[in-house]
Parts: structure tokens; sequence; C-alpha cells
């Protein structure tokens, strides 16, 4: 079973260049996902593996064959790379029934007739639509649609999975359960799989592998548990999920670590790792941060005191603004709080340095 | 659920990945457009050739000139058919923009009685053949015409002139009308309702509303309208033939075609130039026109969702009489010519001296049915109209794929060269093509014979099929392709499994567009018509000419009812493929 082996991509439309010598590796039966705002090269990326869009530099290797070479005139048609693709509009032929949808791919490969019949019947019953073979795709619901799309990309066994936001047109609710029931049919399978999307909580609940993109470049690269914990970049730290930013002066704390000290936080604040320079940027998860009432008896007497400035309500949780001297925190919190002072703790491995 | 999903069978394991195919699909695409492009741009090539040259170019010897150009500048008919002809084209399109501007607000802005069943009747001029039309306007309202008869002979009162440019210029803008017509409706239903609310909120009344904010936004789409009818009356050639011939009023089309059918000297170089000279006039125009409307305006029925629900204009008491008006108005201009045509087809002559049923006479009918110039035209014709008709929506399908849907190399000229001959004035294109059968060699294939005249009409007619089926085809989503191709499907096989089943709507709809208008056009082909290869348009016009009006009126009635049948047939066999 074969990895992808994307390799210093770059691509410009017009003068604004979409793709900025991008390399990275899928590896076999590896669930990859590429993240970022739109305009970031995510799509871009994904069409240059699928063959709808040639890369002005780079090369796109899938096991044995390459895809796309510049260097060497290599650029294999979009119909000849083998692949399965999910778009995001399913772009399922209206005129064909499920069944004839698809069939398609193995028709094209001059399958014989009792052969398609089987598999398509196969492939069918995998994404639990055997009942609706002989419907028309006007008459199937969103989330019918989208299976048919995944069926018919892996009727004809492809070695790689491509999906294009494929989410977006569902509702919430079905959304979450087409996550897992998609996650879940893709490591059966085996399938190495690029996943494109915009959608943090996609990215984090379902992949082996986090790409973050931004203005043509992967910012950072790593299993959804390191890009959260340590986005290293303001940039994703920002897009994974709602982040405080300090910045102050490193120095050393009590029992050896690095500390970061503001002038709201004189004690400094315990940061894992190393950092070298005078100063630097800490982000901080607005769920990781404690804070308490000043007045509460048993509550932490060590951190700055902090004054609650608006609070919502928000079912699992409250959100607080607080403000801290001259810079003012997200905060997310189980326990209510009346407006007025807190005290405000970040504790140590809550924080990490960002560039 | 998990446990449902199991690894695939080993049937899957055999799957080769698909074939290449022996030929490039570039191939194909290559000669698709070569043939477009030859097709449209051959016929100019020898036509601005022979312009140049001193002899025709069948004869040997002959040097480059322009003496052809000098001729038709010397010549005082030419000058005096420019004249007609310029001030027809300003008759012609200020009463075409007026009527069809009042018309398209009547009908889509305002609560007039019995709108809808109007908006269906106001295209009638553009699906009646236009020399059915004609020939119904001079049999009722022609020198010797019913109704002037009535007026002149009978009540003693003044009567109109029918065939003096104000005349032809009544009918050519009642023609012209559903094209300004259409194009401000569509700009209407583009524009946003809410700026009429404002105003009227404002305090402004209907009419002041119209005036000042209607019309003034509609003030683009109305110039290019004009612009497009004023390119096209300068090329019109029926209605001098037919109205201006008892006066002796010419054209510049029918200038033409006189001094070639009538000339001394056969196929003579100053037609040709004249040809030419129209030819870069008519393409300025309609370049100046492109111009000026911008791109987002070409295609406005691709996206014409409107800005929501238009509350309309009450009329109040003139919305009865108003009405009537239109129903007026649709009953001059259509109803009776077309009565009167059937009428003129079933009597000896058309006069008031005496009841028309002492006149009846089946005779015309029967020489339809048995002289063999005369049902060889209907049969020629319908002919063209089905063969011709089908290849070419194949064909304009196929290259409207290319231009749009495909990744080769010249795709980008296909679309001007779809655009291009319905552009070009029709009596030119004839020319053209008369003198490229004439000069190339493939030519002489089809000089003799219909295909000469099928090809011609075919092309001059190949961008309304383009027309139709591109806005279907824009809104094809762009994945349906790439999903085929990542399925394994190369660009023929998308074409023929995914775009053109999908596509079959505007493929039949430009197919009766197409079928009419091959049945009733004649432009092209008055240069190419021998006998034995007769078509309905050029018979009538030869029998009109040679004073045959019965057996005329008698074809004319067979066109109108052969475009009847067609296009109810045609809106049911659509209605079941839209519901399927």
């Amino acid at each position: 079973m074969p990895d992808i082996r994307v390799e210093h991509l770059s691509k410009s439309f017009s003068g604004t260049r979409v793709l900025d010598n991008i390399s990275f590796t899928v590896k076999d039966k590896e669930f990859v996902t590429l993240l970022g705002p739109s305009g970031c090269g995510k799509t871009t990326t994904l069409l240059s593996i699928a063959g709808f869009q040639t890369p002005d530099q780079g090369r796109i290797a899938c096991g044995d064959d390459t895809f796309v070479d510049r260097d060497a005139r290599v650029d294999l048609p979009a119909e000849r790379r083998n692949l399965g693709i999910v778009f995001q509009s399913y772009a399922i032929w209206p005129h064909m029934t499920v069944a004839q949808n698809v069939a398609f791919p193995l028709r094209v490969r001059k399958t014989s007739k009792p052969a398609i019949r089987t598999r398509v019947a196969e492939v069918l019953a995998l994404v639990e639509l055997g009942a609706l073979a002989d419907r028309y795709p006007h008459q199937l619901s969103g989330g019918q649609q989208q299976r048919v799309a995944l069926a018919r990309a892996i009727a004809s066994s492809p070695a790689v999975l491509l999906l294009d936001e494929p989410f977006s047109n569902l509702d919430a609710k079905l959304r979450e359960r087409a996550r897992d029931w998609l996650k879940a049919l893709q490591h059966t399978l085996g399938l190495t799989t690029v996943f494109v999307t915009h959608d943090q909580d996609e990215a984090l609940s379902m992949s082996d592998r986090i790409l973050v993109m931004n203005g043509g470049r992967i910012l950072r690269e790593g299993t959804p548990e390191e890009v959260y914990r340590q986005p290293r970049v303001r940039f994703v730290a920002e897009f994974l999920g709602q982040c405080n930013f300090l910045t102050g002066a490193i120095g050393t704390g009590p029992d050896g670590g690095v500390v970061l000290r503001t002038a709201e936080f004189g004690d400094g604040i315990a940061v894992p790792g190393h950092y070298a320079g005078p100063s630097g940027t800490i982000a901080v998860r607005p769920a990781d941060i404690e804070i308490s009432s000043a007045v509460e008896p048993g509550g932490p007497d060590t951190g700055p005191e902090g004054t609650v400035l608006a609070a919502s309500y928000l079912g699992d949780h409250y959100q607080y603004r607080v403000a801290v001297g001259t810079v003012q925190l997200s905060v997310r919190s189980q326990r209510p709080l009346a407006h007025g002072p807190v005290r405000v703790r970040i504790p140590p491995n809550a924080a990490t340095f960002v560039e | 659920m998990m446990s449902t999903i199991e690894r695939p069978s080993e049937v899957t394991a055999q799957l080769a990945r698909p074939r290449a195919r022996w030929l490039p699909a570039s191939a194909g695409q290559a000669l698709v457009w070569f043939v477009i492009v030859a097709l449209v741009v051959g016929p100019f090539v020898p036509l601005v050739y022979s312009s140049l040259r001193s002899k025709p170019i069948y004869l040997p010897g002959g040097t480059f000139t322009l003496a052809a150009y000098r001729t038709l500048f010397a010549d005082p008919l030419f000058a005096r058919a420019v004249r007609n002809t310029v001030s027809f084209a300003v008759g012609t399109t200020a009463l075409a923009v007026a009527g069809g501007t009042a018309l398209a607000i009547l009908c889509t802005r305002t609560n007039l009685p019995g709108r809808k069943a109007y908006r269906l009747l106001l295209m009638a001029p553009i699906v009646i053949p236009p020399l059915g039309l004609i020939v119904g306007w001079l049999a009722i309202y022609g020198q010797s015409g019913y109704i002037t008869q009535v007026v002149g002979k009978n009540l003693h009162l003044p009567v109109w002139n029918l065939s003096s440019i104000a005349g032809m210029s009544l009918l050519g803008g009642v023609i012209a009308i559903p094209i300004v017509y259409l194009t401000v409706q569509a700009s209407l239903a583009g524009t946003d309702s809410s700026l009429e609310d404002a105003a009227r909120s404002a305090g402004a009344g209907p009419w002041r509303v119209i005036t000042r904010v209607t019309l003034p936004m509609l003030r683009p789409a109305i110039l290019n309208c004009a612009l497009l009818i004023f390119a096209l009356s300068l090329e019109i050639l029926g209605i001098p033939l037919f109205l201006g011939a008892p006066s002796n009023i010419d054209f510049y089309a029918s200038y033409l075609y006189r001094s070639w059918s009538g000339g001394v000297n056969p196929d003579p170089a100053f037609v040709s130039a004249g040809a030419v000279l129209l030819l870069a006039v008519v393409s300025g125009l309609l370049i100046l026109r492109a111009r000026l409307s911008g791109s987002e305006q070409r295609f406005i029925a691709a996206d014409a969702r409107g800005g929501g629900s238009h509350r309309s204009l009450d009329l109040g008491r003139w919305r009865w009489p108003a009405s009537i008006g239109l129903g007026v108005y649709i009953g001059i201009t259509c109803v009776i010519p077309l009565l009167g045509l059937a009428l003129m087809s079933c009597v000896r002559a058309l006069t008031t001296l005496e009841a028309p049923w002492h006149l009846f006479t089946a005779e015309n009918w029967h020489l339809v049915a048995t002289d063999a110039t005369l049902r060889r035209s209907i049969t020629d014709s319908l002919l063209i109209a089905g063969g011709g008709g089908a290849a070419t929506v194949l064909l304009v399908a196929l290259a409207t794929l290319i231009a749009h849907r495909s990744g080769f190399r010249l795709r980008r000229t296909l679309a001007p060269a779809l655009i291009y001959p319905r552009a070009v004035p029709g009596v030119i294109l004839g020319i053209g093509f008369f003198w490229t059968y004439l000069m190339f060699t493939p030519g002489a294939l089809v000089r003799n014979n219909l295909w000469g005249e099928l090809i011609a009409l075919c092309v001059r007619n190949l961008t309304l099929a383009y027309v139709v089926i591109y806005p279907s085809l824009a809104r094809i989503n762009a994945e349906f392709d790439r999903a085929a191709r990542s399925s394994g499907a190369g660009w023929w096989t998308i074409a023929r499994r995914i775009l053109l089943p999908i596509l079959r709507p505007a493929l039949l709809a430009a197919f009766v567009l197409m079928f009419i208008t091959l049945l009733s056009d004649y432009d092209p082909v008055v240069f190419l018509q021998k006998p034995g290869t007769e078509v309905l348009g050029v018979t009538m016009l030869q029998y009109w000419q040679r004073g045959i009006v019965g057996p005329v009126a008698a074809l004319a009635v067979v066109q109108v009812v052969i475009v009847a049948i067609v296009l109810l047939l045609g809106a049911r066999v659509l209605r079941r493929l839209r519901r399927a």
C-alpha cells in the first residue's frame, strides 16, 4: 500500500503565491488533515494531488507512481491516478441512480457486469445504502448523498482517498455522526487519506496527523495533541480554538525552570521547555486558567487579582472576560462567579511558547 | 456501527487502472475545433479575395485591384440603398426599443390583466416564420391588401403605404420588439425591486417610479439591444424584397441580391465588395456593443435569479384599457396577418370587390401537393431542418464542451467562433459560401446539391444552439467532471456519459430552436439555390417575384403549421424530460 510524498510544491495564480514550497508525506494507511482558513492553499494542494491543478514547481508521488514532477515533465492525467475523491458538493451525477453512480468507476475500467454487480452491492452495503440502490440523487437526504459519494470514491478500491470538506453541507448533529463513521471506515479499509477542512473539531477528532496551513505554507505539523498543546506559532494557537497571549520577560523560577514575568504576573508563569532570548510570548487556553472568587475561603492565595468584566453561560461552562491589570483574559470555568474581584492563576504546564 | 464495515472482497483486487486511450482526447477535440473554425472562418476568405480581384475567381488571370469598391461607390443606386437602409434601421430601432421597453414594463412590473398570457403571445413575431409574417402583412395591409382596400375603396378614407420606408420600419419594429422585450425583461428581473419600493415609500406614484427609477436603471440594457437591432436591421433582406418592390425601394441587402441575380455579368465583384463593407460595419457595431455591455451582461439568463419577488405597480383605471390595447396590438400584428395568409392560400385573388367564398379555390393547395418544385421545397426544408438541425446541435454541443470544459489548447477561440456566424449578415455568409464552394475542391462536392445549402444554413444559425446550450452547461457543477475523472474517465467518456446526458433538456430545446429557424431561414441560400435543390424560403421569394402569390401563401401556411406542431411537441417532450 502506498504513501503520498509531496515535495517542494509551489503554485501561483496570476501573481499571488498560493502554495509556497510545501513538502509533506502521508504514510500508508494514515489519515492526514490539511487544516487552515479559506485561501490558505489546502484545497489547491488537494487538487494538485488529484490532478485537477498542475503545480508550478515540485513533485508529487504515490507509492511507485510519480503523479507530477515539473522537473521531469511528468504530469499523469487525473483519470489515471487511481484515487477516490469526495467533493464538498458530493458531485453525484443527477441523471444516474445510486447504483449507476457507484458502478461508474468500475464501468470505465471495463469490469465485467457480474463483477460490477457484486462490487456495487458490497460497497453500498458498506455505506449502509443497499436499500436505496435504485434511487436517484434528488430522492436522497444530504447524509445519504454524502455516503453515495463515498461509496463511489471507494468502489474501484483506490489506494488513496481524498476528502474535500465533505461535512460542510451537513447539519451539526449529522456531521458528528458522519465523522465517527467515516473515520471507522477509513481505519477498517486501511485507506491512505488526505482530508481538507477549515473546522478544527473535525481535524482534531479524525486525524492521525494535522498540517496547519496559512498563506501557502505549512505552519505546524503533528498529532492532534501536539498541534493543540504546543502550537508553536501564534496563528496555529488561535486557529485551533480560543487562546490568550501574554508577552513578558524570560527568567528563572525558584525550581530552576523557565518562567515568564509580566507586570501583572510578577511571580512569573512557569512554562515547560527551554527558551533562548530576553523576552517571549506564551499561549494559554481559556480552560487552563484557574479563577476563583477572591473572598472564597480556601481559594488559591497565590496569583494576581483580577476583575470579572463579562460573563456568559454556555451550558456546560461559563465564559468570563477577566481584566488583570492592563490585560484582558478569556477564561473558561465550571464555576459560577459574580462580577467583581477574582484571583487568577495560570498553573505550570498550562502555557506554551509561541512565535 | 463499526462492526458492519468489512474489508472489500477479492473481486476488486483484480481491478486494473483505467486503460489509456489509443487516441489522445485532444486529437478528437482538435478535429471538432477545426471543423467549427473552418466552417465559420472559411467563407470569408474567398469573399474578401474576390472583392479585390479584377476578374471573377473562376476565370483565369486577373489582378488585385480596388476597382470593385470604386464601382460600388460610383453607383447612385448604391448610395440610395444605403440611405434607405439607414433610415429604415433608425426607424425600426426606435420603434422596437420604445415598444419593447413599454411592453416589458407593462407585463412584468404592473398588475395588467392577462399579463401571463401576453408574456407568451408577445414572442409570436420571432416564432412565426418571417416570410409568413411578411406575406401575411402584405395580404392584409399591403397596397392591395384586404384591409387597405376596405379602408380605401369601400370607406373612401386615406390609406397608408406599407411599401414606404415608414411602413417597412413599422413591420421591422414589430419583428424586433420581442428582442427588446426579452432583454429588458431579463434586466428587470435582475434588478433589486427594493430600489423601486424605496421610491414608492418616498411618495412617488407608479408613473414617477417608472420614469425616474425603473427606466434610468434600464439604460445599459436598452442601449445594448438598440445597437443589436440597428446592426440586424442593416442586413435585412425579406422586407425590402417583398414590401419595397412595389415602390422600388432597395435596401443594402436587396441591392446586393438584385445586382447579383439581375446583373449583366454574373457574380460581379462589386457585390463581394459591398458584402465586405457591410460585414465590417456590422462587425464593428457588434464589437462596440460587446464593449459597452461588458461581459457580465452577456448571459443574463445564466443566473437571472433576480432580486426577490416584485410587487406590481397599480395601473388603476388604466388596467383594462391597457390590457385591451395590448390584445388589439397582438391581433393586428400577428393574428390578422396569419388569418390573411390562410385566406389568401384558399382564394383566386384577395379582394373586397367580391365575397371570398365566391373566389374560393383549392388550386393553390393542389399545386403545392403536385408541383415538383413546391413539393421538393417542403421536403428539402424538412430534411435540412431535421437532419441539419440534429447534426448542428451535436457538433455545437461538443464544441461548447471543448470551449468551456476541456484543457484543449485553443479552446478560447471557440466561443467567439460560435457567436460570430449569427452576427454576420446572412446574405454575406451566402456569398462567402458561394465563392468557397467554387474555389476549393471539396466545395465542388456540395456545390450543386442540397448539402451546400444545408451547410450554409446550419453554419449561419449554429449560434442559436450555442446560446441555448452554454448557459445550461455553465450551471453544471464542475465537480461533476472532476468526480468522473477521478473515477478514471477520460474527456470523451465524461462528455458522453456525464455532461451530454445532463444537458439533454438543453439539447432538445436547442434542436427545436434550430429546427424552426432552419425551416424558415433563407438569407444565406438565396445565392446557392439551384433547380432541384429548392428550400421553402427561396422558392417563396422566387414565386412571389414572378407574381405567383397564392401558392406562396400556401407554403407560408405550411411553414407556420409545421413550426406550431414542432413547438408544441418540443414543449411536451421538454416537460417530460424535466420531470424525469
